[in-house]
């Protein structure tokens, strides 16, 4: 027992002739992100970039699909982790101006799990799965930009033109979009 | 021979009556170990078994049902939680 409480003595020692600027506290947040970073299964059609890598809370995801209408496409994701995380979802935001019936024209990203359905068991694998998803199968019943989700509504073939023009750049009703290809 | 015992310490383990590999679905640490907020595992950072079959750590789950998204469901199930009393 005198044995423990001596070594916890030095212990302490040690950590103050450091001097406690050094003292870098892992948040819970950071904790969970980096436990959901390990267990990503991204595949061979996703990336993670992290501009400060010091700092796991804000990366981007590009997710280049292999099939559907948006093959071909590079399409990058920033997502920022607040301290609040896994209570609060990721934010997440599409960083090119797309055609697509649910993402808006300034990246807003339209997923349940990313809003009401958010809840805290959920890892940062079923967002990009999620997002995955979005592209192959664009959803016209919940749309945030409108005009895309009446046209794939209303006549999918043309939709997926429109999809290829603006990939490529191009105008689709008066809109011009990021090239992406 | 006759030996006097002079003094004795006494050790005791103990660990939460839950399968060994299983983590908190929150913060995704082993039930053995604490939530992030603490430091000892213990009495003052126990465990939620939900009626539904789901456990969390208490901070852990309290975090998630103050929050008003959380509609005061199980994380999990989305049905509403209820934690099971000892005895139950």
């Amino acid at each position: 027992m005198l044995k423990i409480w001596s070594m916890k003595q030095q212990q302490q020692k040690a950590e103050n002739a450091e001097g406690g600027k050094k003292k870098k506290k892992v948040t819970a947040a950071q904790l969970r992100v980096q436990r959901d970073l390990q267990e990503l299964a991204l595949g061979s059609t996703m990336k993670t970039t992290f501009p400060n890598p010091d700092d796991i809370l804000n990366f981007t995801l590009t997710i280049e699909p292999d099939e559907g209408m948006y093959k071909g496409g590079t399409f990058s994701f920033t997502f920022t982790i607040n301290q609040n995380f896994p209570h609060d979802p990721p934010k997440v935001k599409c960083s090119q101006k797309i055609y697509h019936p649910n993402i808006d024209l300034e990246g807003n990203v339209c997923l349940n799990i990313l809003r009401e359905d958010w809840k805290p068991v959920l890892n940062l694998n079923a967002v990009i799965v999620g997002l995955q998803f979005l592209f192959l199968e664009p959803n016209a019943s919940d749309p945030l930009n409108k005009e895309a989700a009446e046209d794939l509504r209303l006549n999918r073939e043309a939709f997926k033109r429109n999809v290829r023009t603006a990939m490529g750049g191009g105008a689709v009703k008066g809109i011009t979009y990021e090239r992406v290809i | 021979m006759k030996v006097k015992i002079k003094e004795w310490n006494a050790i005791a383990t103990w660990r939460w009556n839950m399968p060994d590999d299983e983590v908190c679905g929150i913060c995704r640490v082993q039930f053995d170990g604490t939530c992030p907020t603490c430091k000892f595992p213990g009495d003052d950072c126990s465990l939620l078994l939900g009626k539904c079959g789901h456990s969390f750590h208490m901070h852990c789950l309290l975090t998630w049902i103050q929050q008003e998204s959380s509609k005061g469901l199980c994380p999990m199930c989305r049905q509403k939680f209820e934690w099971k009393q000892n005895d139950e």
